[in-house]
């Protein structure tokens, strides 16, 4: 009985892709802990409604401009006769003006950071997901086709990416601030939180479709497509059902690293006055109104620039942790370039 | 006899140097040096035909005169119309429809030729050439109209003499605010000669005590004194100073911080800037009353309310808001720097007489607004984006929800505010911010353009409010035929209090500039003209 020969089998990686990039995060504790520090930002921002109500007592467009309250066992004027607002008062107030009062018209300043939070953060995911939506779809009908929808699709992209992204957001955020946005039945009012979301989706379609589209064009060379071809599958069923699955991990990291750029864009738009529009408030449009005081309280431009700063770079960090844990060769890319290790990175990666 | 002697004479020494020390030293201050100035930004024009700003009109008060001219003194004084280049005040004939005017004597301009009566018919015509933002001003002159459209022909209605210096100025139908209309910038008296072109770069010769030597476009420009101020124009001209300083030196310095640094550290004699407000309190407070002083231009800062169209159609809801605006709220909202008033002409402006028929009463408001029930009560409050005209908005939607409405804030860019406002295509214009500044003073400015039936116009409209009285339309069409004098005065003032009654806008203040200077400036010297602002002339050296 000839014995079965002694071979030493790698044990295979458990589970699927997903689960090995679940582990690979896991073990990432600086991407962790910005993850943390995001969900930490949006929690601040949900229990808006629940501070203002039950601690400060106002909403975010309550102007106090002549009231006094009591704090620390006196009576403080919320905005004195040079209007200087009232500076932080913690708690002893009972919460009320927690960081101040805004400005001149005495409006709550952590009620405005709260909700300007969430105008900062619907804009910010819903521009990436326009974004990152379009950017998908072009980017795979131009990689697939090939050709003339090729052609077309990248000139006009070309067409965007000849301006500047800053200044043809400033140029589309001025025009459609003043008369909003008209087509065919659809009208989005000039104030309307939907004009700097599109603006914003709209500049940066360009930096998606780009990458997405080298992506399809080296994928629908590979093996999988030619059979899901001979097996008589259509260009639709190609792309949504072979080449996106494919994809779906560089589009998740693009998403994150979007909503950072939209984020960010749209804090300078709305502080040139051309993003987010009176009554609405954001991170960005607190900058602005905050500056004109920056010598005397300079908390105002500084709080909610703090706040841009932290979520964006909590995304940012969280996003290259995702990008290392989703598709480790490029880090062994990154890593062989710097001389390092890439044993343990590498876990998983072997057929 | 001689010690005797010796003693008065001895104290009539003592006694006429220490009158010599007090008015050498104690008033009269030191005479020459160089001014140097900032400004926040270039003037759009340095020509006087084209300049419609004050930051213009106070770069050239001093440098081209026109036949009338406007008192160098502060307050109500400076808005008195005296005689500039003309001899005296018009001598006006033919039921006010005919002004005759001459010209002093031995007038030369910067540049040694003489000033001639043609010239003023010249620089009126150029005014019509260049399409200044002034003719409208003059266009009430006979043959002025057609003028306008055909630029050549010369304008009938302007008879000059040479020879005897006579000018004769026929107007169309009489005109009451013409002398001040005279005594504007764009029709300083120019050179017949002068090019029909922006000289900007290149001034005209001047008829003022300084000219101007040396422009660099968006970086600064420099004064001297006028050669021949001192030969000519200044023995004959006794409205205008001589002025104190040789030479005038002013750059553009874009940040205000920056600019009350320059003044801090002696880089700098005077701002032409107003202070921020974010630094106005720190600079007043440090300053006040040695380097810095609150000065009252001629403006008027409100709230329109359209009277046409639900809910404001309703004179109770008018008055009711009225009522509510506190003026107290939006005095801290602009800083300190705005003078509360509920009135339509402000302190300093001919007519005014100080009333109040809303004082703030929050209960009272909504007592009228519950009497008056108003169905519609979605309103739309407009304001620009400027802070904190902005916030004033804000304030003011705070104010009508307050009142039971469903007030929305709409702000829009301060560059093409007045554009949107004033076109009755712009849907929801319910109701909004606005500052009203004097072209001259002379209340008809006001009320023929906010108020006046003949003022509303589908584009470019003025008369926000789209008020249309006929009785109160008749009064100011009346007035504006009639020269300014104390009675016609006290008929302003009682239009005053009927338009108020109709309560078409909330007045809620007048915005006070600065003037912040040097310590090395004698600030009691400086004036401030309501219409042209800092008095160049004034500037004098401790």
């Amino acid at each position: 009985m000839a014995s079965e020969p002694n071979v030493e089998v790698a044990p295979a990686p458990a589970g699927s892709p997903w689960r090995l990039a679940g582990r690979r995060l896991r073990r990432n504790r600086v991407a962790l802990a910005f993850l943390g520090l995001f969900v930490l930002i949006v929690a601040f921002c949900l229990i808006a409604p629940l501070w203002a109500s039950d601690v400060a007592h106002t909403g975010p467009n309550k102007t106090h401009t002549l009231e006094k309250i009591e704090a620390g066992g006196e009576t403080r004027e919320v905005v004195n006769r040079e209007g200087k607002p009232i500076g932080p008062q913690w708690f002893e107030a009972g919460g009320r003006f927690f960081l101040g009062a805004d400005g001149r018209l005495g409006r709550d300043e952590m009620v405005r950071l709260m909700y300007g939070g969430r105008t900062s953060l619907l804009v910010g995911f819903a521009a990436a997901l326009i974004m990152t939506v379009l950017g998908t779809i072009l980017g795979l009908l131009a990689g697939y086709y090939r050709g003339w929808a090729d052609t077309l699709i990248a000139r006009s992209m070309d067409v965007i990416w000849a301006f500047p992204v800053t200044l043809l957001a400033i140029a589309l955020g001025l025009a459609l601030a003043v008369g909003g946005l008209r087509i065919g039945p659809l009208h989005v009012s000039g104030d309307s939180i939907w004009i700097p979301v599109l603006v914003i989706g709209f500049v940066f379609v360009p930096y998606m479709v780009r990458p997405i589209r080298g992506e399809v064009l080296s994928l629908r060379e590979k093996e999988f497509v030619e059979a899901a071809e001979a097996q008589g599958a259509g260009p639709l069923r190609v792309m949504f059902g072979e080449l996106l699955p494919n994809m779906l991990s560089t589009i998740i990291v693009f998403f994150t690293l979007n909503v950072a750029n939209a984020m960010l864009l749209e804090a300078l738009l709305s502080f040139l006055g051309v993003g987010v529009q009176p009554p609405n408030t954001s991170w960005g449009t607190m900058m602005s109104s905050g500056f004109d005081l920056l010598t005397s309280a300079p908390l105002l431009t500084l709080l909610p620039g703090a706040m841009v700063l932290l979520t964006v770079l909590a995304v940012n960090v969280f996003g290259d942790g995702l990008r290392d844990a989703l598709d480790p060769k490029s880090k062994v890319r990154l890593e062989a370039h710097s001389g390092l290790s890439a044993a343990e990175t590498l876990e998983g990666i072997a057929p | 006899m001689k010690k005797l002697g010796l003693v008065p004479l001895v104290l009539v020494v003592v006694a006429g140097c220490a009158l010599g020390l007090s008015a050498c030293g104690g008033s009269s201050g030191k005479e020459g040096g160089t001014l140097t100035g900032t400004y926040a930004s270039f003037p759009t024009y340095l020509d006087p035909t084209l300049s419609y700003e004050v930051e213009g009109w106070t770069a050239m008060y001093d440098t081209y005169l026109p036949l009338l001219t406007y008192a160098h003194a502060n307050g109500a004084d400076g808005s008195k119309v005296v005689p500039g280049l003309a001899e005296s005040m018009p001598k006006i004939t033919n039921g006010g429809k005919t002004y005759t005017l001459t010209l002093r004597k031995g007038l030369k301009y910067s540049d040694g030729t003489p000033v001639k009566a043609s010239d003023f018919a010249a620089s009126i015509e150029r005014i019509f050439k260049l399409n200044s933002a002034g003719s409208g001003f003059y266009e009430g002159i006979v043959g002025a109209e057609k003028f306008a459209e055909t630029k050549s022909g010369g304008i009938p209605g302007i008879k000059t003499n040479d020879k005897s210096g006579k000018i004769e100025i026929d107007l169309v139908a009489p005109r009451g605010t013409f002398n001040n209309e005279l005594a504007l910038l764009y029709a300083a008296v120019l050179p017949a000669d002068t090019p029909t072109k922006n000289l900007t770069t290149d001034p005209p010769p001047a008829t003022g005590p300084y000219m101007i030597t040396k422009v660099e476009p968006g970086r600064g420009w420099s004064y001297a004194r006028n050669p021949y101020w001192a030969k000519a124009n200044g023995p004959a001209i006794d409205t205008v100073p001589d002025g104190h300083v040789d030479k005038i030196e002013i750059k553009v310095v874009r940040n205000d911080s920056t600019q009350v640094n320059e003044i801090e550290r002696d880089k700098a004699d005077w701002m032409q800037t107003p202070i921020s407000s974010d630094l106005y309190n720190k600079v007043k407070d440090k300053y006040e009353g040695t380097q810095f002083r609150v000065e009252r231009p001629i403006n008027l800062y409100m709230f329109w309310i359209n009277t046409t169209q639900p809910p404001f159609d309703d004179l109770k809801v008018r008055q009711a808001v009225n009522y509510a605006v506190d003026t107290a709220a939006l005095e801290r909202i602009y800083a300190g720097s705005l003078a509360a008033t509920h009135q339509i002409l402000p302190e300093g402006m001919p007519g005014h007489e100080a009333f109040d028929l809303y004082p703030h009463n929050m209960a009272k408001a909504k007592e009228l607004i519950a009497e008056a029930n108003p169905s519609d009560r979605n309103v739309t409050v407009w304001t620009d984006n400027e802070s904190p005209n902005d916030e004033a908005g804000a304030y003011y939607e705070g104010v009508l929800n307050e009142l039971g409405f469903n007030a929305k804030l709409k702000t829009i860019s301060g560059d093409n505010y007045y554009t949107v406002i004033g076109n009755e295509s712009t849907p929801d214009l319910d109701t909004g911010w606005l500052a009203f500044y004097q072209d001259y003073p002379h209340p008809n400015d006001f009320f023929q353009l906010l108020f006046s039936g003949e003022s509303i116009s589908p584009t470019s409209n003025t008369n926000f409010s789209r008020i249309d009285d006929p009785k109160l339309n008749a009064k100011i069409a009346k007035l504006a035929q009639e020269p300014l004098g104390p009675e016609q005065e006290a008929e302003y003032a009682a239009l005053d209090k009927a338009y108020m009654e109709q309560a078409p806008i909330v007045p809620y203040g007048t915005n006070t500039v600065s003037t912040f200077v040097d310590s090395e400036i004698d600030l009691d010297k400086v004036i401030f003209n309501p219409t042209f602002g800092q008095d160049l002339t004034s500037f004098q050296f401790k």
